[in-house]
C-alpha cells in the first residue's frame, strides 16, 4: 500500500516537473521568434503555454504586446486588463495597457475622478491580492500569539499592554480583511469586457429593431449589466448604456 | 391798445431780427497758385452777441491738404440814432497746400450757430504747375549767372541720390534726400513722416542743423544740404517705389529798406518719386548652407588655442565682414563634436556708419571633455554675392585640437542642463525571465486557509497547557509521579558509576532508586517498605512476571547489603545488567 502511494506521487512529481520543463522551452522559443520580430509565431507559442492552463500575469502581459505588434488593439487591451487582474501591481501591464489605450478610436480615460477616490484607487490598485493575503495572514498570526500569550502568560497578572496591542491588531486585521475581500470579489467578478470587432451598435433594446444609442470601436472596455440571449446590456465609462451583440466583445475573465 | 400791442410787436420783431442778423463768409488769398504755393482760406463769422463759437471743423477738401490754422477776432462799435451797437467778427483761416495740377473746387462748408446753419459759398481754385507767385530774388551771395532761371523751381528743389537702381532682394540701397537752393533760407522741416514701404530702412544720417556745402549742379552753384540719408533694404521683389520726402522751407526775402526787416515766405518742396527695380534671389541650385546674407563677404576663423588639458576652454571665433545684410542672415551652423562641449556663442555685430557694412563676431566657449585628438570641422558660410548674381559658399579653416590629460574632471554647469525630452513612445518589451507558474490566488487556496486554521488551534492548545500547568501546581502526587523518572535516572547513574568500580555500594543505590520510582508511581509515601511496594504493584494492572523480578532484585539487593560475603565481583555485573533489563521494563510500564 505504501509503496504504490509513493510511486504514484513520484510519477506526479515527475510528470509536472517534465511539463513545466516542456513549457519554460516553448516560452524560450516565443520569446526568441519575439526578438526576431517574429510576433505571430511568437503569440501562437504564447497561446500555447496559456492553454496548457497557466494563470500568469507575465505570459497575459507577453501575449498582450504580441497582439499589439500585429495590430490587434483589441485583444491586446484585453490581455492587459487580465495580466493587471492577476496582478493589479504589475506596472508595465498597466503602462502598455495605458499607451494601448491611446490607440483606440474612442477616447476612454476616467480623469474626471476626484483626487481622494483616484487616491484610493491607485492604493488598491498598487498591492496585489496575494501580498493582502499575507499581510492579513501575519496580522491575524500575531493576533494569535497575543492572545495565547495573554492565556499562558498573563493569566493572573496586569493585561493592558497586551490587550491594547490586540485591540490595534483586530482593527488592522479587520481593515485588511475588508480590503481583502474587495479585492477578491474583483478578481473573482465577470463583468467587464472588451470589444474586440471593429465597431459595434448599442441599441435600446436587445434587437437590431431598436433605436441606435451610439456606436463603438475596438478596444472599448465596458461593463455587462444584463444577458438577453444573444444580446448583452452594457455601460459605458461614461454612463450610456445600451444593448450590443454578444459575438461582437469578450469577457475578461482568467 | 390795438395800436399799442402792433407797435410792441413790430418792436420785438425788429428786435429779433436784428439779433440774428449773422453773417458768414468765405474767401482765399488767391483763386490762381502753383503746385509749390499755398492758398489762405479763410471763413469769417460777423453778427452781434454771436459769442462763442467753435472753431468750424473743416471737412477733407479734396486735392488739398491741410497745413494748420489760425484764429483773430476784431469788434466794431457803432451808435446809430443813440443805439449802440457792437458787431463782432471772427476769421479763422487755413493754410491749404495744393496736391495736383489742375481746377480745384473748395466745396461749400456749413457751419452751425446758434442752432442755424450757414453754408459758404464754393470757391474755385487753379494750381498750375511751379509757383505763380514772383521767385524771391536768389541769395546775394550767388552772383547772377547768365543761364539761371529766375524760376523758383530751378533754385529750390530736393533730389533723391540712389546708390543702385537694380538691386537683388535684402541688397542694400542707399538713398541720400539733398536740397539743392539758391536762396536765403530762414527756417527747414521736415513735413510729415516718411513710410519706405517694401523696404527694411536703417537710418544713416539726418541733421540736426542747417549747414550748406556748395556744389555745382548742371553747372550752376547751389548751397547743397544733405536732408536725409537711409540704407534700404528691399523685403520683396519687383518694382519698389521709394517715397518723397516733403519738406517746409521758409525762405527769407531781401529788405528794400532800412526798417524792412524782410519777410519770410514758406514754400512746400518735395522731391520726384523713383523706383528700384528689385530682382528675386534665384531659388535654383540653391545651396543647403545658404544663410540668407546677401552682399558681399569674407570669411575668417581663429582659435585660441590647440593644445590643451581635459577641462579646459578655448574660444573659436569666426568673422564675417563685407557689406550686406549683416543684421538679417543667420549665423552658420557649427556641427557639434562629441567630445567637445559647446557653449551657446556670443555674437557680435558691428555695423559701420554706412549701415550696410561691416563685421558679425561670432564667438564659441568650447570646453574639452575627453583626451584626444580632434578635428574642429570646417564650417562654411552662404552668401548670395550681388555682384556676380550667384551663390558663393566660403568655409573655415579645418583645425587640429590635441587634449590632454587634466587634473580636473569635467563638471557639468547646471545653466547649460536642459530636460530630457520625450523623442517616441512605444509598448514597453515583454518579460523575458521569471518563472511561469501559476499566479495563484492564496485566498482561493485551501492551504491558505489550512494554515489559518493551524493558527486557530493554537488558541485551545494554549488554554489546554495553561489549565495543565494549574492542575500540575496543585498536586502533589502528579508532580511526584512525573518527577519519578528523573529520580530513577538519577540513581541509576550513581548505581553504574559504583557498578564500574566494583563497589557493593551499588546494591544500595539500585535499591534506593527503584524503590522510590516505584513509590512515586504509586502515589506511595517514600521509604515504604519494599513488601508493602510489591504488594501495592499487585493491585496494579502489572505482570505478575516483573513483579517477580523485582522481588527477586530487591532479595538481592538485601542480601548483598546486609549478609557479609552476599555478593562478588561477577554478580555485581550480572545484577547491574539484571537492573538495567528489570529498569526497562518498568518504565514501559503503565501505572
Amino acid at each position: 500500500m505504501k509503496k504504490t502511494i509513493f510511486t504514484l506521487i513520484s510519477m506526479f512529481i515527475v510528470i509536472n516537473i517534465f511539463t513545466v520543463n516542456q513549457i519554460e522551452l516553448i516560452h524560450q522559443e516565443a520569446i526568441d521568434l519575439y526578438n526576431e520580430k517574429n510576433y505571430q509565431t511568437a503569440l501562437d507559442k504564447f497561446i500555447l503555454i496559456e492553454n496548457e492552463g497557466i494563470v500568469n500575469s507575465d505570459l497575459y502581459y507577453n501575449i498582450g504586446n504580441c497582439y499589439f505588434r500585429i495590430n490587434e488593439i483589441g485583444r491586446s487591451i484585453l490581455y492587459f486588463k487580465k495580466a493587471l487582474k492577476v496582478r493589479s501591481d504589475h506596472q508595465a501591464a498597466r503602462r502598455n495597457l495605458d499607451y494601448a489605450l491611446t490607440f483606440t478610436q474612442d477616447k476612454q480615460d476616467s480623469e474626471s475622478e476626484s483626487v481622494i477616490r483616484s487616491f484610493w484607487q491607485k492604493a488598491f490598485d498598487a498591492v496585489s491580492i496575494n501580498l493582502l493575503a499575507i499581510i492579513t495572514l501575519f496580522i491575524f498570526a500575531a493576533i494569535i500569539f497575543f492572545i495565547s500569550l495573554m492565556i499562558i502568560r498573563f493569566r493572573n497578572r496586569e493585561k493592558t499592554v497586551p490587550i491594547f496591542i490586540t485591540t490595534i491588531l483586530i482593527f488592522f486585521f479587520i481593515a485588511f480583511l475588508i480590503v481583502s475581500f474587495l479585492k477578491w470579489q474583483e478578481f473573482h467578478k465577470q463583468n467587464e469586457a472588451v470589444l474586440l470587432s471593429s465597431s459595434a451598435i448599442g441599441y435600446s433594446g436587445p434587437g437590431k429593431d431598436f433605436t441606435r444609442v451610439f456606436t463603438i470601436h475596438e478596444g472599448m472596455i465596458f461593463t455587462i449589466e444584463r444577458d438577453e440571449e444573444n444580446w448583452s446590456l452594457i455601460k459605458l465609462e461614461n454612463g450610456l448604456g445600451g444593448w450590443i451583440n454578444k459575438d461582437t466583445f469578450v469577457i475578461i475573465k482568467l | 391798445m390795438k395800436k399799442i400791442i402792433f407797435i410792441l410787436s413790430l418792436l420785438l420783431i425788429g428786435q429779433f431780427l436784428f439779433a440774428q442778423q449773422i453773417e458768414v463768409e468765405s474767401y482765399v488769398d488767391r483763386t490762381k497758385i502753383g503746385i509749390s504755393d499755398l492758398v489762405k482760406y479763410t471763413i469769417e463769422i460777423s453778427g452781434e452777441k454771436i459769442g462763442n463759437i467753435s472753431t468750424p471743423r473743416l471737412p477733407k477738401i479734396e486735392n488739398f491738404e491741410k497745413l494748420g490754422s489760425s484764429t483773430s477776432s476784431s469788434s466794431n462799435y457803432s451808435i446809430v440814432n443813440g443805439k449802440m451797437t457792437s458787431k463782432v467778427t471772427k476769421s479763422y483761416t487755413y493754410t491749404l497746400r495744393p496736391l495736383k495740377i489742375g481746377n480745384h473746387l473748395i466745396p461749400p462748408i456749413t457751419i452751425k450757430i446758434k442752432d442755424r446753419s450757414f453754408t459758404t459759398d464754393p470757391i474755385h481754385i487753379n494750381v498750375l504747375k511751379g509757383s505763380t507767385q514772383p521767385a524771391p530774388p536768389t541769395s546775394s551771395s550767388f552772383t547772377q549767372q547768365p543761364n539761371s532761371s529766375l524760376d523758383l523751381s530751378d533754385n529750390l528743389f530736393l533730389k533723391a541720390d540712389i546708390s543702385k537702381i537694380n538691386v537683388f532682394e535684402e541688397e542694400p540701397i542707399i538713398v541720400e534726400y539733398k536740397l539743392y537752393s539758391r536762396y536765403d533760407i530762414a527756417n527747414l522741416a521736415f513735413a510729415g513722416d516718411t513710410n519706405f514701404e517694401g523696404f527694411w530702412k536703417e537710418d544713416i544720417y539726418k541733421p540736426e542743423n542747417i549747414s550748406f556745402d556748395r556744389e555745382t549742379y548742371n553747372g550752376i552753384m547751389y548751397n547743397v544740404m544733405l536732408m536725409r540719408s537711409v540704407a534700404l533694404f528691399p523685403t520683396r521683389s519687383g518694382k519698389l517705389n521709394i517715397p518723397s520726402v516733403a519738406l517746409n522751407v521758409d525762405i527769407r526775402t531781401q529788405s528794400h529798406s532800412f526798417f524792412d526787416f524782410g519777410t519770410t515766405k514758406r514754400y512746400n518742396i518735395k522731391n520726384k518719386p523713383t523706383s528700384v527695380k528689385v530682382k528675386p534671389i534665384p531659388q535654383s541650385n540653391k545651396p543647403s548652407s545658404y544663410s540668407n546674407a546677401v552682399g558681399k563677404f569674407k570669411l575668417s576663423s581663429n582659435i585660441s588655442q590647440t593644445q590643451l588639458n581635459v577641462g579646459d576652454s578655448f574660444t573659436y571665433t569666426i568673422t564675417i565682414s563685407g557689406s550686406g545684410n549683416l543684421k538679417q542672415f543667420d549665423i552658420p551652423k557649427l556641427k557639434e563634436v562629441n567630445n567637445l562641449r559647446f557653449l551657446d556663442p556670443e555674437i557680435t555685430t558691428d555695423i559701420n556708419k554706412n549701415k550696410i557694412s561691416g563685421k558679425k563676431t561670432i564667438k564659441y566657449l568650447i570646453i574639452a571633455q575627453e583626451k584626444g585628438n580632434f578635428t574642429l570641422p570646417v564650417v562654411p558660410f552662404t552668401y548670395f554675392d550681388t555682384s556676380s548674381g550667384s551663390y558663393k559658399t566660403l568655409k573655415t579653416k579645418p583645425y587640429q585640437l590635441m587634449i590632454g590629460e587634466g587634473d580636473l574632471t569635467f563638471v557639468a554647469s547646471s545653466a547649460a542642463q536642459s530636460i530630457v525630452s520625450m523623442e517616441g513612445s512605444d509598448i514597453g518589451f515583454i518579460i523575458t525571465e521569471g518563472k511561469l507558474t501559476s499566479n495563484n490566488n492564496y485566498y482561493d487556496m485551501f492551504f491558505y486557509w489550512l494554515i489559518w486554521l493551524i493558527l486557530l488551534l493554537f488558541i485551545p492548545a494554549s488554554i489546554l497547557y495553561s489549565n495543565e500547568r494549574t492542575k500540575l501546581r496543585g498536586n502533589v502526587d502528579y508532580i511526584r509521579q512525573k518527577k519519578a523518572n528523573k529520580i530513577l535516572k538519577k540513581y541509576m547513574k550513581e548505581a553504574s558509576a559504583l557498578a564500574a568500580h566494583d563497589d557493593p555500594g551499588f546494591y544500595a543505590a539500585a535499591q534506593l532508586g527503584l524503590s522510590s520510582y516505584l513509590a512515586d508511581k504509586l502515589k506511595e509515601p517514600r521509604g515504604s517498605s519494599t513488601e508493602d511496594i510489591i504488594s501495592k504493584m499487585g493491585l496494579r494492572n502489572i505482570p505478575a512476571k516483573l513483579i517477580e523480578k523485582i522481588k527477586t532484585l530487591f532479595e538481592t539487593c538485601d542480601q548483598a547489603r546486609f549478609m557479609p560475603g552476599g555478593f562478588s565481583k561477577e554478580s555485581i555485573e550480572t545484577d547491574f545488567q539484571h537492573v538495567k533489563e528489570t529498569i526497562n521494563e518498568i518504565t514501559k510500564c503503565k501505572f
